[in-house]
């Protein structure tokens, strides 16, 4: 049974089994949730915009390929993490972790990989939203340009330069927070 | 650390850890969807028949044709009478004279857009908080035109189409504007002078 496939789940689900849409959450929780921790920056947020994700699919389950479920599941996901980021941001003003949060966080790691986890996180989250999706997208999801295309409706162009940018971007600022 | 070429396949490294969710999600998950009063395929159907179609008829003319006539992709024509966009809640929610009722009038606007390979297209904007089930389109059959008419209260609202909910498209007739992310997207003033 723990086999049974996307398109499977998704076919008895429109059968009227609930049930099975339980099989799918259960088996998208967490590769899900890595993203919208990494793009959020925190479990909580994360956790919402994942309980939305996932009803809001149930919802639309109709308009679904069953054998395109993940791809699609996925791009629901991008889009509540834009909409929610876009929302704390304009409650909050622009999302940058500061400096000396950065510094506490970086000593009070207790070893390094701990330390250069937790750096590279804050850091992360120091990107311009944007740039910060267009690195997880391309380096932590390993899509395609074409691929992040399709999904986000930006130009290949524009994306490669997001891509770039946060690179250097994370560059420097674990650099700046290594030599403290 | 991070002061060598390896740097970056470092840095993805650490973000590809696995992070674990609480399980308990699940549950949430599950209590919500069985709170829903339908299953997925009758609410789609209740939502095809809020977004059912009653204040325009597109001609029988073919692709290119309608394409050109409806150049603008957005029509702002008239008022009351239209559908409402919501969020998926408003399924289940009061008739569309009730919300105009509550919310101040609006006024009836089609979005149509050509996607003859298609398998489904929704609409997303400031006015169903950018959600990809919110607002189905539906589709002329044989000619690749998708549609929906929405009332909508007087204000400048962006918006884009989801094909396929993963392909975002702006409206090629309308305004750009970029959202947040710099992500194309389209604007329609309605009321506007």
């Amino acid at each position: 049974m723990k086999d049974e496939s996307d398109a499977v789940l998704v076919r008895r689900v429109l059968a009227g089994e609930r049930q099975a849409f339980a099989r799918l959450v259960e088996r998208y929780r967490d590769p899900l949730g890595r993203y919208a921790v990494r793009m959020l920056g925190n479990a909580a947020d994360a956790e919402d915009v994942l309980q939305d994700t996932f009803v809001r699919a149930y919802r639309s389950l109709t308009r679904c390929r069953p054998d395109d479920f993940g791809r699609w599941l996925f791009a629901i996901l991008v889009n509540r993490c834009r909409t929610h980021a876009a929302q704390r941001g304009r409650r909050n003003g622009i999302l940058r972790a500061n400096q000396h949060v950065v510094d506490a966080a970086f000593v009070s790691a207790s070893d390094e990989r701990d330390a250069l986890r937790e750096a590279i996180a804050l850091a992360l989250e120091r990107l311009p939203a944007e740039q910060r999706e267009a690195f997880l997208l391309k380096h932590v999801e390993e899509l395609s340009y074409q691929e992040m295309h399709e999904l986000t409706g930006t130009g290949i162009a524009a994306l490669r330069m997001r891509v770039f940018r946060a690179r250097e971007e994370l560059r420097r600022l674990l650099a700046e927070t290594i030599r403290g | 650390m991070v002061e060598n070429g390896d740097d970056l396949a470092r840095i993805a490294e650490s973000l590809r850890e696995p992070v674990r969710i609480d399980p308990a999600l699940d549950a949430r998950v599950m209590a919500e969807i069985e709170a829903l009063p339908r299953q997925p395929s009758r609410l789609d159907s209740r939502g095809h028949w809020l977004f059912r179609r009653r204040t325009f008829r597109l001609s029988p003319m073919g692709v290119l044709a309608m394409a050109a006539g409806l150049a603008a992709l957005v029509l702002v024509a008239g008022r009351v009478g239209a559908n409402r966009a919501e969020p998926p809640g408003a399924a289940t929610g009061p008739p569309v004279e009730d919300q105009a009722a509550a919310g101040g009038p609006g006024q009836t606007t089609q979005f149509v857009f050509v996607a003859p390979d298609a398998r489904s297209v929704s609409i997303v904007g400031d006015f169903n908080d950018w959600s990809f089930s919110a607002t189905p389109l539906e589709q002329q059959p044989g000619d690749g035109l998708w549609w929906v008419t929405l009332s909508l209260p007087p204000g400048r609202y962006r918006y884009a189409f989801v094909v396929d909910g993963t392909r975002w498209r702006k409206d090629p007739n309308s305004p750009a504007a970029e959202d947040e992310f710099g992500r194309p997207n389209s604007v329609v003033t309605i009321g506007g002078p």
